[in-house]
C-alpha cells in the first residue's frame, strides 16, 4: 500500500492527479479532526474558519509530503508518515492563531504568582511549605538567567503554550524547551541545596 | 494547594530527555509501534521520556496517533 502511494505521487505517474487529490482529502479530514480535538485552545474559531484552517493545513502538508516523498523509507505506513506533516501544520497554525490573540499579560516576563503551597496543610507542614516556596521564589529571581526566568514563568506558571511562546520570542519549540529544562534543573538544584530536595535521589546526592 | 509531589511535577526535568527535535523524524514510527501494541520506549527511550513532560510534543503525538487510528491506512485508489 505504501509503495503504491509513493509511486502514484510522482508527477510522471498516470494516476498522480487522483492520488494527490485522495491524499489531500484525507489530510484535510485529519486536520479538521485535529482542530476539533484541540478546540479548547481556539474558542474564537467557528465552523467555516475551522474548515479554512483545515484546508490550509492540508495544502501545506501536501507540499511537504511531495517535497520529501523520496525521503520516505517505509519505516512506517505512508499514511502515518503523511499524517505527521498535517498534525505539525495544525500545531503551527494554532500557535500563530493563539499568539495573535493572546493577552500580553500571559507572556509578561515580570514576576508571576507561585501556586499556593501553604494552604490546607497542618501548621508544621505549612511552615515548611512556606520556606520551600521562599527558596523557590528566590531561586527564580536570582539563579535563573533572564531567558530561563521568562520561559519558566510563561510556561510553567502562566500556562502559555510552548509554541506560542516560541513565536513570541522569535525562537522555536526545541530551543524554548531547552531553556525550560535547564531552568527546572537549576531550580531543583537550588531547592536540594537549601535542604528541600524533591526526591529521595536528590536527598542522597 | 500544591504539595511536594506537584512541585516535583512542575519542575520535572528527567535525565535522558531527548528534547523536541529528536521526536520529529521518528513520530510516525513511534505511533505505529503503539498501534501494534509494542512499547515504543524500548526503541525510543529519550522520546518516551520527553513525551511525558512536553505538552507541545505530546499533543502532536496524540494527534498523529488519533489520525492513524481514525483514518487508518487508506489506499491511493
Amino acid at each position: 500500500m505504501s509503495r503504491r502511494w509513493v509511486e502514484q505521487l510522482h508527477s510522471s505517474h498516470p494516476r498522480y492527479e487522483q492520488a494527490a487529490a485522495r491524499l489531500h482529502d484525507v489530510l484535510r479530514r485529519a486536520a479538521l479532526h485535529e482542530l476539533h480535538r484541540r478546540r479548547a485552545l481556539l474558542p474564537s474559531l467557528a465552523g467555516p474558519e475551522l474548515d479554512d484552517v483545515a484546508q490550509q493545513c492540508a495544502h501545506d502538508a501536501m507540499l511537504n509530503v511531495l517535497a520529501r516523498i523520496d525521503d520516505f523509507q517505509g519505516l512506517s505506513r505512508f499514511t502515518t508518515w503523511a499524517y505527521k506533516f498535517v498534525i505539525f501544520e495544525v500545531s503551527s497554525k494554532l500557535a500563530r492563531h493563539t499568539w495573535q490573540r493572546l493577552p500580553p499579560s500571559r507572556t509578561d516576563p515580570e514576576w508571576a504568582e507561585l501556586p499556593d503551597m501553604a494552604a490546607g496543610v497542618r501548621p508544621g507542614e505549612q511552615a515548611e511549605n512556606r520556606e520551600r516556596l521562599g527558596v523557590l521564589r528566590n531561586a527564580i529571581e536570582q539563579d535563573l538567567t533572564p531567558r530561563q526566568r521568562e520561559v519558566f514563568v510563561a510556561i510553567a506558571l502562566n500556562d502559555v503554550p510552548i509554541d506560542v511562546l516560541a513565536l513570541q520570542l522569535d525562537s522555536n519549540r526545541n530551543a524554548i524547551y531547552k531553556n525550560l529544562f535547564d531552568a527546572r534543573r537549576k531550580l531543583r538544584g537550588c531547592l536540594a541545596g537549601a535542604g528541600y530536595p524533591l526526591t529521595d535521589e536528590e536527598a542522597q546526592a | 494547594m500544591m504539595d511536594v509531589r506537584e512541585l516535583d511535577e512542575l519542575l520535572r526535568a528527567q535525565e535522558g530527555d531527548a528534547g523536541c527535535d529528536a521526536g520529529v523524524p521518528i513520530m510516525d514510527q513511534y505511533v505505529e509501534l503503539e498501534l501494534r501494541g509494542e512499547d515504543p520506549s524500548e526503541r525510543f527511550p529519550g522520546t518516551a521520556i520527553h513525551l511525558r513532560v512536553c505538552p507541545g510534543c505530546r499533543a502532536d503525538h496524540d494527534g498523529v496517533l488519533e489520525a492513524a487510528r481514525r483514518f487508518g491506512g487508506v489506499e491511493p485508489d
